[in-house]
């Protein structure tokens, strides 16, 4: 903020600022006093715009704008005082100023030459038309996401295609990292969820089932709804929460750092090093999981089974084997790989899109969780349907 | 008459005003009894080895680290005496501008820009928008880069960005740690004649900690060297080149270095 005295003003010296308009000679005078800083601007502005603007009756007419009564000004108040001599410039009025220091002037003339700049307008259409442009936008990146998704595959195939073929490329070390990271230490998680999750069933299933007296019954879904679509979906869920995330995390946080760039001007295609075994490592653990998570469930069943029917092991376990057969069982694990699939390349994808910010990081992970979530349980439907209409 | 005597003899009265400070840091006595004065309406240097606190002293007269013992007024007030709304309205009256810009990640540059302006004083958007624009354009930004992210800026850009909300509110100081740190030489000689030419416009008091010897001799009118734990010597540019009278100082203005940037 320039001062006229380029002193300190002491708080009680600063004046509250004013304009008036009057008629010197042939020219309208806009006369400013006090402090025109940015603290004023709001009501200098709303006064402004209320100000019309003086109509010369004959073209000699001129304008002026009389500073010399501006103790304070800053780009605000310069900015405003321009303003308004723009618009009487546009009403054919010459205006210039009087009474400025050396040191207003200045700014006044940068204000003024900046503030011609053309600026960017942000279109704000209507509602209508903002949420048809929503809308556009999330179809079109359905439909990229599924471009990319479907290339990132075929890119992986290659990948390890060419892996079989040159079996040195393969990196065992980090795929049997990601195989510990992601599959046995995900074990008690799994098989703790898997245990409540058939207890949780059974018992509501004894509840409904007890109306009809068919309580026993109870058994038989449990043992179908376990191995066919409770074990495979909570297990592909969790995994897609803990391990999808964190190829997210790990590859997006490299790609930020331009590890990624750096490894490809090395020569190392981050396909081979980074994805592949995360994926095969995924494909491998997700299987197992399962059947871990499956057996939990059963067992869960037969706990309950024990507290709510007063089933023994033996009679639960033989139960069981009158309901279910290999194809139940079958029926979720064939959908194993699938998932693991699913999850390890859209984790290692939105890993990959990750760009500089660590905002743009966090958004990747949130939505490589939700997509891997989503496709799995679509896939899963779509599983279902194929299997029935096939008979199994 | 009041008024101006009281004037003048503000004008005479340093701006910032640092008395006796002592920092230590663990076991590292960084600085003991420093002492420093800003006056108005000057571009001062601040230089020194690493390790010496530059950056440290400019969080200790912003208030973002407390010295050990020591004053500090800015305004002719002691900053650490301030009650929170005093000190709110001081913070107001001076811009930062940090390494990078410290741009707010998540908000473009335009948004960034009004940042001060939304939590200081209550505007209409319109005004803010132009006043953000104004400062855009003061700073040389082009005017497409006002709906920007900071991570889609280069690190020129995000430095110009962070000095436009520097001085989004008119501030009469702004502190500068090193403005041309990481700009190539091109980049880096514009952003020293942006600032000269801002602090001539605005009226600033620019406090800058710099390596730049460019900057200094094109820019600063005062250079405070920092060595042996404070302020060894302040002065201009030329009389620290002319009559070092201290090793460090004479390293560094009649260094290799030095006389490169001299001719």
């Amino acid at each position: 903020m320039l001062k006229r005295d380029q002193g300190v003003m002491l708080p009680t010296q600063v004046a509250t600022p004013g304009y008036k308009v009057e008629l010197r000679g042939t020219a309208f005078c806009l006369v400013a006093t006090g402090s025109w800083t940015v603290r004023e601007a709001t009501a200098l502005d709303s006064g402004l715009r209320r100000l019309s603007v003086p109509i010369p009756p004959t073209p000699d007419f001129t304008g002026q704008v009389d500073i010399s009564g501006i103790e304070q000004l800053d780009t605000a108040g310069a900015w405003l005082l321009q303003r308004t001599v723009r618009l009487w410039e546009d009403r054919g009025l010459q205006t210039h100023f009087v009474g400025a220091t050396e040191s207003f002037e200045i700014l006044l003339d940068e204000v003024r030459l900046r503030g011609e700049d053309q600026r960017m307008e942000t279109q704000s259409g209507g509602l209508f038309s903002s949420m048809v442009a929503d809308w556009t936008r999330a179809m079109t990146s359905v439909a990229n996401d599924a471009i990319l998704i479907t290339s990132f595959l075929g890119h992986l195939i290659v990948t390890i295609s060419r892996m079989i073929g040159q079996p040195w490329r393969f990196r065992p070390n980090s795929f049997i990292h990601h195989l510990d990271h992601a599959g046995f230490r995900a074990v008690p998680i799994i098989a703790l969820i898997c245990l409540l999750i058939g207890a949780v069933v059974m018992q509501q299933g004894v509840v409904q089932l007890e109306r009809y007296g068919a309580e026993t019954f109870a058994v038989n879904m449990v043992g179908i709804l376990s191995l066919r679509e409770v074990g495979i979906l909570l297990t592909a869920i969790m995994v897609a929460g803990r391990s999808g995330s964190a190829f997210t995390a790990e590859i997006g946080s490299m790609k930020m750092r331009e590890e990624i760039d750096a490894m490809r001007t090395l020569g190392i295609d981050p396909m081979e090093t980074l994805v592949a075994p995360r994926v095969l490592a995924l494909i491998v653990a997700l299987p197992l999981l399962t059947f871990v998570g499956d057996m939990m469930c059963l067992i869960g069943g037969g706990v309950m089974a024990k507290v709510m029917l007063g089933l023994d092991s033996r009679t639960y376990i033989d139960a069981l084997q009158g309901a279910v057969d290999m194809r139940h069982f079958l029926a979720g694990m064939v959908k194993a790989p699938f998932a693991a699939l699913i999850i390890g390349l859209v984790g290692c994808l939105e890993g990959l899109k990750v760009s500089g910010s660590a905002e743009s990081l966090g958004f990747h992970v949130t939505s490589a969780v939700v997509k891997a979530i989503f496709l799995v349980i679509i896939f899963d439907a779509l599983f279902a349907m194929f299997l029935s209409a096939i008979g199994v | 008459m009041m008024a101006s005597n009281v004037a003048t003899r503000d004008q005479d009265q340093p701006i910032i005003s640092v008395r006796g400070l002592a920092k230590r840091f663990g076991t590292q006595q960084i600085w003991d009894d420093l002492n420093l004065d800003v006056l108005r309406g000057e571009i001062i240097g601040i230089v020194g080895g690493s390790g010496q606190g530059k950056s440290v002293l400019l969080r200790v007269i912003t208030g973002l680290v407390t010295p050990d013992t020591g004053t500090i007024s800015v305004f002719g007030r002691d900053v650490r005496e301030l009650s929170r709304e005093e000190k709110v309205d001081m913070e107001s009256r001076w811009g930062v501008l940090f390494q990078d810009g410290a741009l707010f990640s998540s908000l473009t540059v335009l948004q960034n820009i009004q940042v001060p302006m939304r939590e200081h004083l209550e505007l209409p958007q319109s005004i803010m928008d132009d006043l953000a624009y104004l400062k855009l354009a003061m700073v040389g930004l082009p005017t497409d880069a006002a709906h920007k992210f900071p991570s889609e800026l280069s690190g020129g850009m995000r430095k110009r960005a962070g000095l436009a909300r520097a001085l989004s509110l008119d501030p009469e100081i702004v502190f500068l740690d090193e403005p041309t740190a990481g700009l190539d030489p091109i980049g880096a000689s514009a952003f020293d004649q942006l600032i000269k030419k801002l602090q001539q416009t605005l009226g600033l008091t620019v406090y800058m900690v710099t390596h730049d010897l460019d900057t200094i001799f094109t820019v600063c009118d005062r250079v405070a060297v920092l060595a042996d734990k404070k302020i060894v010597r302040t002065g201009t540019p030329e009389e620290l080149r002319t009559r070092p009278l201290h090793p460090w100082i004479e390293e560094y203005f009649c260094g290799e270095r030095a006389r490169a940037a001299l001719t």
